[in-house]
């Protein structure tokens, strides 16, 4: 019995092959979106943890301002600064506090540099000599740069921009009428596509005592970080390193201190929102989606009326001819979810292969969504199955 | 106690001053193993009848018991599986499922009642091979001829080997040799046991019947036991006064019914005549026109 409601139900969906295909193309596309924004979302978290981890797991995150409404702070687009920004008092804290063994700040610098080329607002970090040391970061050419003399390094982007160089070293370039020296160029930084952090390729490190002596002490902290004596004790190093500061701000808990491999990390939150918001998008057209199956079954419901009647007469109850309609509505949303599931494994490798979004398959939503999908289909289904069943089977059979 | 019984049983449709009567208080005892020719004319009720007999409908008033049992206030389920077990029903025409072929046009009963593929089959090639169409078991409808499809619908509402046989116009859509298989075909079925009702509007085929039940208005006017192989005499005297002609009249045509008609044929040869007129009258105009 079953297998024949199958059978009919292959055989009528092929009897009207685009309507069918119409129809299952809403599922396909409802269950390709929730599945790939899903997936790359996923990736795009991934990656955000993949560039923190590779600084190392005793290194601790220092940033003003606390998430505990990512949503706002998405939507306003004050991401976490809530105004506040951290200044030389707070790193010397975290230099001090027990179980830190150095600790970097992370500035922005302003005003426009001249190499060969000029540029006229650079991405200008004031660092001190560990940061490379911290973030795991190795250089293309030469070193960084010496805290003691007028010496820059340069991420890969910013090197091609002010001497279209890919190994300026040694060359010359002036910020605020003072000349520095270019000491290196990184490599690539790990860095993820679609974060908030910033893109360090982009970015002219210069030494932060220098910086702050150029720009009068106005120069503000963005981030500072540091490092634990192990990992082992990273843990409570971040408990103390925020208790300390929370003391040094007068009781305050206007700063996030957090371990860099902890995925809890602004940019990361921020993808989880937007991928669940755009996913709330894509379970809308899955919907749609639905919509569409109870709309052409209610077609295929009316132009087989009298097949209903006749099958009726001969003496199939209500229960039955309403299986034989569901189950046109599980083939058509169960193929449409597979077919959907199907493009969007090959959407991920097409994204991996042409952009730099990492996107993975996440096997729970790739089983969730078509099962949501066929859910949808055959409740939307039921309305137009009832509507089968229950015709009168001499109203049906005068239908022709 | 007779097979069908029914008890003054009403079918009205609409309601208030626009309820129309279809059937009117029917009274009808139907034997086992009755042959019966249900004729009348268009709106008479010959097909409410038997939609209420074959338990699709169900009846405004009365009493309707089908084999010592009260029927007429089954539920639609409990209908249905009568219908599939204790009735077969065949059709004017679109009889078959048109995507199904011939011999699962003929299990599905089976596959409603719930038998194995194995069984459905073989009981369904028996039925093909008894309507003689064992050799189009994998034909679909629309390769089959008319009355080869009847047959299939035949051969599908004794599957089930019920206790009744309804057919509402069997002929219906079918040429003289067709008829007449479907026809044999339901005779043969009656003469193992069966119990036939048939609607028919062909006098001719009251041959095949034991009785003949005539309807108008939504009643019975006239009921007769017949032998078969003969053609009900009532029905044909007053259904069907066709005039008595001889084969030179018919193949004098027209004209010789013309003849008879006496006054008339005076204006038939005007009438002969005006075309002419007429045929000129537009070709002036035409010629006015232009």
């Amino acid at each position: 019995m079953r297998r024949n409601n199958f059978k009919l139900a292959y055989q009528s969906l092929k009897a009207a092959k685009a309507r069918s295909l119409l129809t299952m193309l809403g599922i396909i596309i409802g269950v390709l979106a929730v599945v790939l924004v899903v997936e790359i979302g996923q990736g795009i978290k991934g990656q955000i943890s993949g560039q923190f981890a590779s600084y190392g797991k005793n290194v601790i995150i220092v940033q003003p301002g606390v998430n505990d409404e990512p949503g706002l702070s998405l939507l306003t687009g004050l991401s976490g600064t809530n105004g506040t920004l951290l200044t030389p008092n707070d790193l010397s804290t975290v230099q001090k506090t027990p179980g830190i063994t150095e600790a970097v700040p992370l500035a922005v610098g302003s005003g426009s540099m001249t190499g060969n080329y000029t540029v006229t607002s650079p991405f200008i970090v004031a660092t001190t000599t560990q940061f490379p040391d911290i973030v795991n970061q190795s250089f293309m050419a030469g070193g960084f740069f010496d805290p003691n003399s007028r010496t820059v390094a340069l991420g890969v982007n910013i090197a091609q921009k002010l001497f279209n160089n890919a190994e300026p070293l040694g060359e010359e370039l002036t910020w605020r009428g003072q000349r520095f020296l270019v000491s290196g160029v990184y490599n690539y930084f790990n860095a993820p596509p679609l974060s908030l952090e910033a893109n360090f390729d982009n970015a002219v490190f210069v030494p932060y005592s220098t910086a702050q002596q150029i720009s009068g002490g106005s120069l503000a902290i963005y981030q500072i970080l540091a490092r634990s004596s192990s990992p082992s004790n990273a843990g409570q190093t971040v408990k103390s390193v925020n208790s300390a500061l929370v003391a040094a701000h007068g009781g305050a808990h206007d700063v996030t201190v957090a371990r860099a491999t902890d995925s809890s990390t602004m940019s990361n939150q921020t993808i989880h929102l937007l991928t669940l918001l755009v996913a709330g998008a894509a379970i809308i057209a899955l919907i749609v989606g639905g919509v569409g199956i109870m709309d052409v079954m209610l077609v295929s419901v009316t132009e087989r009326m009298h097949e209903i009647g006749l099958r009726k007469a001969i003496g199939a109850t209500n229960h039955q001819i309403m299986r034989q309609f569901m189950a046109e509505a599980f083939m058509l949303s169960f193929i449409g979810a597979v077919v959907g599931d199907a493009l969007s494994a090959a959407g991920v490798g097409l994204i991996r292969a042409y952009t730099s979004i990492q996107a993975i398959l996440v096997w729970q939503i790739m089983v969730a969504a078509p099962l949501i999908a066929i859910g949808i289909g055959m409740f939307f289904g039921s309305m137009p199955a009832l509507k089968a069943a229950r015709k009168d089977p001499i109203d049906a059979l005068r239908h022709e | 106690m007779a097979l069908i019984e029914l008890k003054d049983v009403s079918k009205l449709y609409g309601f208030g001053d626009a309820t129309s009567v279809a059937l009117d208080e029917v009274n009808l005892s139907i034997e086992q193993g009755e042959c019966v020719a249900v004729m009348g004319p268009s709106g008479s009720g010959k097909s409410t009848l038997m939609n209420i007999i074959g338990l699709l409908d169900r009846p405004t008033h009365g009493d309707y018991t089908l084999n010592s049992r009260q029927v007429s206030h089954l539920g639609p389920n409990q209908r249905a599986k009568y219908r599939r077990d204790r009735i077969g029903f065949i059709f004017q025409s679109s009889n078959l499922l048109p995507r199904l072929t011939a011999l699962d046009n003929i299990a599905l009963p089976l596959l409603y009642k719930g038998l194995s593929v194995g069984r459905r089959n073989r009981r369904a090639w028996d039925m093909l091979e008894r309507v003689g169409l064992g050799d189009r078991a994998y034909y679909y409808p629309r390769q089959l001829s008319g009355g080869q499809a009847q047959s299939i619908a035949i051969a599908r509402a004794l599957v089930n080997t019920p206790e009744l046989i309804i057919a509402d116009e069997p002929t219906g859509n079918l040429d003289s040799t067709s008829s007449r298989l479907v026809m044999e075909l339901l005779s043969e079925i009656h003469k193992t046991g069966n119990t036939v009702i048939f609607v028919t509007h062909n006098p001719e085929l009251t041959r095949f019947a034991t009785r003949v039940v005539y309807m108008q208005d939504g009643a019975i006017r006239y009921d007769e036991q017949t032998k078969l192989g003969e053609v009900g005499r009532y029905a044909r005297s007053v259904m069907y006064a066709v005039p008595e002609t001889t084969e030179d009249d018919d193949l004098s045509g027209v004209s010789a019914i013309m003849g008879v008609l006496g006054k008339r044929a005076e204006a038939a040869d005007k009438a002969k005549q005006k075309p002419k007129a007429k045929r000129k009258a537009p070709k002036r105009k035409k010629a006015t026109k232009i």
